[in-house]
């Protein structure tokens, strides 16, 4: 790597110099959804109809009627409530697969806008794009809204009636009774699974994840005796060792991970050391773009690796060796660097095999990490499902030995790798009940089917960390006939309790006696206040490491064949296991790394594509069965192919449906865990085109500071290194524009690069805050994509191993703005705030502003995308409005709208010091985008405030503005990134 | 829909449509028989629509002309000499403007429809109301007729009020100014028949400045709505609460000083009254059983909105009562004075921005204030002896618009 920060070695982007698809791209002639007399070549005669139209249309408008708005107050007005202030609620979010403690902010009484929970000792005030995204789910559409029998809609007494007949006739007769879910971390409902399961002579209960952690949690069984995943405290370790483990993005619990990781990448507070961090993977991820030294691993090389690193670990610590052959690479570097940091070292793989897990494990073991770093005593409940129990079940299905299957929360048809298998077992199995919140692939396959609420409904609780408690209750009345899972659990079981008050005398028992609280009703109204509840747990000893364990690994012979390639299947940051696909919103979101949406793509690297003679695009044809559209991706393994989960829906909402292809039936079951991946000796170009929807299309800085960088070294010896050019055009530059002074405030954002892992949280936070229309893919291919922030990405460096940057990019609210000056009609201009205004009812659309924009981060509504049958996503039925926020304002066709700051939250919080008649707190306005980072990248606050936290970001050494040079005075502020020195030797 | 209040019945043409001309016309001309009833009377078309439909049977026509009958009644056709045997006289079948305390001929029939004819025969000839039993003190209907008027009524409460006829002279004039721009500029192009040649120009320049001007009025006027005063549901005068019994304005609208709305109060407000308020001195009890029956039933009253800005406009109530200290008055005009409520200013832009620019901002005793720093130093200095809320941004467009 060239060790300058100033100006950057480029190399041409294979994704845009591939011209072809571009060019296309750009000629592409836009299909104007129902509006033909656009598209008519005009006259003279059709201007003087049109302007007869016109005026005719004006003596009609001038007559027509306002139409007559309804008040309607209350009944009874609950007193928590006024009619136009925000009312938070405590709760928890987990969907199966990722947890967060959360806010719900509720308007009128239906949930608008999720916010982290800042008292959660989980995940703090961060939160993901799919939390962020899950409040849409809720006023999805595609929603099961009633109980039904036989696909027929029935009342849920009848349900009810049938079900506990034929529970009773099968148990009876002896007949097995299983119950599917997908893995469940409330205390008290697996207390009332167990006693439901008491219930019957024959009961077997299931977990089941559609991404397993299977292999963490055998693997950990093996090592220390508990089937856990434990806690890595990255907060607490020098060196981070991540094989294929994306921890920033998809793996575990990244929103728990990623504030911890940060804590020891931050330079803000004078550190003067950093967290190192090595990744080895084949697939591009955001975790290996945050690394320090990224490093191209196929899958099948992993075992390979990671059986030399821990030989040579043990060596040294006079351990026993596996055998194995060396790897490709001379890992002894890599190896003294793990020893130097003994104790203080992370090694992590993300690979669902259990013999990767344990070699890991005993890694960590030999370096001494745990418990410290690894805490298997603090164990994260994120996932419990064994692959080989769900295996076992499929089989004893299809051999008939089940008579009854009652699943919840799964959606094995879709995300089963032997989903053929699972249906052929669940039509040999005589009841079979389906307890889903949304339209799926397994839903109506079952013969009840008897939807649960969404969690904003239900009442539930979760420990995700022992000790750590957490409830989860209603912020609205449920909308559909819908019933909680652990209500019909109760009514099928004869127990006259409701859930709530199930719940409730659980918490009496287990909780309240050690809160020291003086009565439980007091007990429970702060709990359900705070949302979290943390009680003691007796501290384990750290169990001793196993290892007999190693008996599992078998000796690695399957060496890579050169000729063919893998496929992996990878979690993406949307979709996640596929159950947001019917959100627009994630949909639409574009995949950090590639920046494109609505669909998955094959990844190659930019070799294997010049020998295929590939292009973005290209439909290749993988295998035997399956088609997907090519996308070149800089650092991405040779001979390998990256692939999302969660696409190709055939039955789950109209977002979903036939959006990519779904690739769980390329996974194997192998050795008793799934295995995401699989070989294909050919893969094939087709020729043929399937343009992609990019969001980005350069990945190029061209030479320019737009993403400044340096080094631990030189930072340590110049915190301005990096940043040599930062104020040098002010010296010459000269404005014609008197120099503004802000009196009272001037607002400002830092954004540290150093901080921000490129997870798109608050680009979901900030359509949510500020309803931002989905527009669909062929509008995003038109570039019209409307996110007010966007994650820009680039590469420098080589296009084989390239270096990454992520910037997140929204309005810079210049105070020499570029927009203002060309507004024909000053539809944008400043405020006495610093921010740069638009006025939507001012705007007649000229664009000029757009054009002018050095950061290309204004929108233009090209249609009205509400009410609007061509954008049926969520803005087109009432059901999907109530999720827009009343505070903002739903734009129309033909405006320009961008960032505002959030200044509705400006707003409201300056009024609110004005009636408590008090200065405004640093801090205490967070913007949507800020308030969503869960490495708290993005500072906003008054710059004119010397103390404030962005005032004394913006006086850092790092500080700089993006194209400072054009002396356009951004409000908003950089840090540059610092990384750490490639001392490993490798 | 029980009423249907349009918002606006603006002088200028914006009242009509051509729709509306077409249906005046088509109106007039396809019922000329219709002298022996009101020209208002409602019922009457849907009458002989159905008539048309169901005619082939013989009971729908008895049916029929059955309604025809107590329409009469209920007009007090039937009995001319006896003024107050009219029931339409005091429960108005029309939307109107004037003050009536009684309810209206909808209310009415939908009260009494699920009702015994037992219970209307009671109502009408013996009430238990002071100042019903005053005015049906000379009713003297038979069983028979009383059957009728409960059948017309029947059919009334299925309907809605009819709809006032928006006046026509602005359209008139501004059709004629058209129709005379169109001929003159015809004649002064192609025909040349008028002689005196300074004709076509004066009323080519007259008509145009017509039609530009009434066309900038109304677009000016356009979403606007002063003086707008909608029949409520319930006629509830705030005269009677605020200035007769002196009821703070924040009693009711009690979201006013802290909440972006000053909030339509709940029923269970009203009730901490009318639980044993029963009975109104103009309205009798009909009115208020209205608001105490729905709080029963727990079905909220859908009041007509009166006030409203449009979409992009965010005003709080919190910032101009709570943190302004403006007196609601100032905006909403003496509300304790009407007795249905009515908009007074016209919410206009420019009506805000000039208080925005002329009232003084409570600069010094509210310390939020303080962190302005330039302008605290000009007033301490006395450069400034007051501050406007456009010093601190007031006027600005996301202040309001965002």
């Amino acid at each position: 790597m060239k060790n300058s920060g100033d100006i950057m070695e480029e190399f041409i982007d294979p994704a845009a110099g591939g011209g072809r698809n571009s060019e296309e791209d750009n000629n592409h002639v836009p299909e104007l959804p129902g509006e033909d007399f656009l598209r008519l070549s005009s006259s003279r005669r059709d201007f003087l109809k049109a302007f007869g139209f016109s005026f005719a249309s004006a003596a009609l408008i001038a007559g027509c009627k306002i139409p007559v708005r309804k008040a309607v107050p209350y009944v009874n007005q609950p007193p928590e409530f006024s009619p136009g202030e925000s009312v938070y609620y405590a709760t928890s979010f987990y969907d199966g697969h990722e947890y967060s403690d959360i806010l719900v902010k509720t308007r009128d009484g239906r949930p608008v806008k999720l916010e982290g929970n800042p008292l959660s000792g989980f995940n703090g005030e961060g939160t993901t794009a799919r939390v962020q995204a899950s409040v849409l789910n809720l006023y999805d559409d595609a929603r099961l809204k009633s109980p039904a029998l036989d696909r027929e809609n029935v009342s849920w007494e009848a349900v009810d009636e049938r079900i506990i007949a034929d529970l009773a006739r099968i148990n009876s007769e002896g007949g097995e009774i299983v119950l599917l879910t997908s893995t469940i971390i409330s205390p008290s409902t697996i207390r009332l699974i167990n006693e439901f399961g008491a219930g019957f002579r024959n009961f077997r209960w299931v977990q089941y994840d559609a991404i397993s952690y299977s292999a963490v949690l055998e693997a950990n069984s093996l090592c220390f005796g508990k089937r856990v995943i434990p806690d890595y405290n990255f907060d607490r370790t020098d060196l981070v060792l991540s094989v294929n483990a994306d921890f920033l993005g998809t793996w575990v619990a990244p929103v728990h991970f990623i504030p911890k990781y940060i804590a020891r990448r931050k330079l803000n507070n004078g550190e003067r050391s950093m967290l190192r961090h090595i990744h080895y993977e084949a697939g591009m991820s955001i975790t290996g773009s945050n690394a320090d030294l990224r490093r191209k691993l196929r899958p099948s090389e992993e075992k390979i690796m990671l059986t030399d690193l821990y030989n040579r670990i043990a060596v040294n610590s006079g351990a026993e060796t596996l055998p194995g052959p060396a790897f490709r690479e001379d890992l002894s570097g890599l190896a003294e660097s793990l020893m130097a940091c003994r104790g203080r070292s992370i090694v992590v793989s993300g690979t669902n095999k259990v013999e990767i897990q344990i070699i890991v494990n005993g890694i960590n073991h030999l370096l001494g990490n745990y418990p410290d770093c690894i805490d298997p005593g603090r164990h994260l409940a994120i996932a419990a499902g064994i692959d080989s129990k769900t295996e076992a079940l499929v089989n004893d299905m299809n051999d008939g030995k089940i008579r009854a299957l009652l699943m919840y929360n799964v959606n094995p048809v879709y995300d089963y790798p032997e989903a053929d298998k699972f249906l052929n077992g669940l039509s040999r199995t005589e009841l079979t009940i389906n307890m889903a919140v949304a339209l799926n692939e397994t839903a109506g396959r079952a013969k009840y089917e008897c939807p649960v609420h969404h969690y904003l409904e239900s009442w539930n609780d979760a420990e995700i960390i022992p000790g750590q408690v957490s409830l989860c209750q209603p912020a609205i009345h449920p909308l559909f006939s819908t019933r909680s899972f652990q209500e019909s659990l109760l009514k099928w079981s004869g127990n006259p309790v409701t859930w709530h008050d199930y719940m409730r005398s659980y918490w009496e028992r287990e909780y309240f006696p050690g809160s020291g609280q003086s009565s439980f009703r007091n007990f429970w109204n702060t709990s359900l206040g705070k949302g979290v509840h943390t009680c003691p747990v007796k501290a384990e000893n750290m169990p001793p490491f196993d290892r007999t364990a190693f008996r599992k690994v078998s000796e690695s012979r399957d060496l890579p064949s050169p000729d063919n390639y893998e496929v992996i299947i990878y979690e993406s940051i949307g979709m996640g296991t596929g159950i947001y696909a019917n959100n627009p919103w994630l949909m639409e979101l574009p995949d950090p790394l590639t920046r494109h949406c609505w669909e998955n793509v094959a990844c190659l690297s930019p070799s294997d594509a010049a020998g295929l003679g590939v292009v973005n695009g290209h439909l290749l044809k993988i295998g035997d069965g399956l088609l997907l559209p090519a996308f070149i991706q800089p650092g991405q393994a040779e001979g390998t192919i990256s692939v999302a989960a969660g696409y190709g829906h055939t039955g789950s909402g109209p977002v979903a449906d036939g959006k990519g292809v779904n690739l769980y039936p390329f996974a194997k079951i192998k050795g008793g865990s799934r295995s995401y991946g699989f070989t294909v000796s050919r893969v094939e170009n087709t020729l043929r085109e399937s343009p992609l929807a990019l969001t980005q299309t350069h990945s190029s800085m061209e030479g320019r500071p737009i993403v400044k960088e340096t080094f631990l070294s030189r930072y340590r010896e110049n915190p301005a290194s990096g940043n040599n050019l930062h104020g040098a055009s002010d010296l010459h530059d000269k404005t014609l524009y008197p120099e503004v002074k802000y009196d009272g405030f001037h607002w400002g954002i830092a954004i540290d690069l150093n901080a921000c892992v490129g997870c798109n949280a608050c680009v979901i936070a900030c359509q949510a805050e500020n309803n931002i229309p989905v527009v669909g893919k062929d509008e995003v291919r038109l570039r019209r994509i409307m996110h007010w922030i966007r994650i820009d990405r680039y590469y420098s460096e080589s296009s084989d191993n390239p270096r990454v940057y992520f910037q997140p990019l929204m309005c810079q609210h210049c105070d020499n703005a570029p927009c203002e000056n060309v507004c024909p009609v000053s539809a944008t201009n400043h405020s006495s705030e610093g921010l740069n205004q638009m006025t939507y009812n001012r705007c007649v659309g000229t664009k000029y502003c757009l054009n002018n924009c050095p950061y290309k981060v204004r929108r233009f509504n090209w249609y009205r995308y509400t009410d609007n049958r061509s954008f049926d996503f969520n803005t087109a039925s009432d059901l999907g409005k109530m999720v827009l926020n009343p505070d903002v304002t739903v734009r129309e066709r033909g405006v320009v709208e961008k960032c505002s700051f959030c200044v509705q939250r400006i707003q409201e919080k300056k009024l609110r010091a004005k009636l408590e008649n008090r200065t405004l707190n640093d801090g205490e306005i967070k913007t949507a985008c800020m308030q969503a980072c869960p490495s708290g990248a993005i500072v906003f606050g008054n710059l004119n405030d010397k103390n404030s936290r962005v005032s004394r970001l913006f006086s850092d050494p790092r500080q700089y503005f993006l194209l400072e040079e054009l002396h356009t005075l951004p409000s908003v502020g950089f840090l540059t990134k610092v990384w750490n020195d490639e001392d490993i030797k490798s | 829909m029980r009423k249907s209040c349009s918002r606006k019945y603006s002088p200028g043409l914006s009242a009509l449509t051509f729709s509306s001309l077409v249906f005046i016309f088509s109106a007039g001309f396809s019922h000329p028989a219709s002298a022996d009833l009101p020209p208002d009377a409602p019922g009457k078309q849907e009458l002989q629509s159905e008539d048309s439909v169901k005619s082939i049977s013989g009971s729908v026509i008895q049916a029929s002309e059955e309604l025809i009958r107590g329409q009469r009644l209920f007009y007090g056709l039937v009995y001319p000499d006896n003024k107050a045997m009219n029931c339409a006289a005091c429960h108005n079948t029309a939307v109107t403007d004037t003050l009536n305390w009684n309810p209206d001929a909808v209310e009415i029939s939908g009260k009494y429809k699920n009702k015994s004819v037992d219970d209307l025969t009671e109502i009408l000839l013996s009430p238990t109301g002071k100042k019903m039993a005053q005015v049906h003190r000379d009713f003297r209907f038979t069983p028979e007729e009383i059957m009728l008027i409960k059948g017309y009524m029947d059919e009334l409460a299925g309907t809605g009020l009819t709809q006032r006829k928006p006046p026509v002279t602005n359209l008139v004039l501004f059709i004629t100014a058209f129709f005379l721009f169109f001929v003159s500029a015809v004649d002064l192009i192609i025909t040349k028949k008028i002689k005196k040649r300074w004709i076509n120009p004066v009323v080519l320049s007259i008509a145009t400045v017509y039609i530009t001007w009434s066309l900038v009025v109304n677009a000016i006027d356009l979403g606007r709505s002063p003086g707008y005063s909608p029949d409520q549901p319930v006629k509830f005068s705030h005269q009677i609460h605020a200035e007769q019994n002196g009821t703070d304005c924040i009693y009711c609208h009690n979201y006013a000083p802290y909440s972006k709305s000053a909030g339509i109060p709940a029923q269970n407000i009203c009730m901490n009254c009318h639980l044993l308020v029963r009975s109104g001195t103009r309205s009798g009890m009909f009115e208020i059983a209205k608001v105490t029956g729905s709080y029963e039933e727990k079905r909220p009253i859908e009041w007509i909105r009166v006030h409203n800005v449009p979409d992009h406009v965010f005003f709080s109530h919190a910032q101009h009562v709570g943190a302004g200290g403006i007196d609601c008055a100032e905006c909403h005009g003496d509300v304790a004075k009407m007795v249905r409520i009515r908009q007074v200013s016209d919410l206009s832009m420019g009506w805000c921005i000039k208080c925005h620019r002329t009232r003084k901002v409570n600069f010094s005793g509210n310390n939020f204030y303080s962190q302005y720093h330039e302008l605290s130093d000009k007033l301490r200095k006395g450069v400034t002896d007051s501050i406007t809320p456009e010093r601190v941004g007031g006027t600005e467009c996301m202040k309001c618009h965002y």
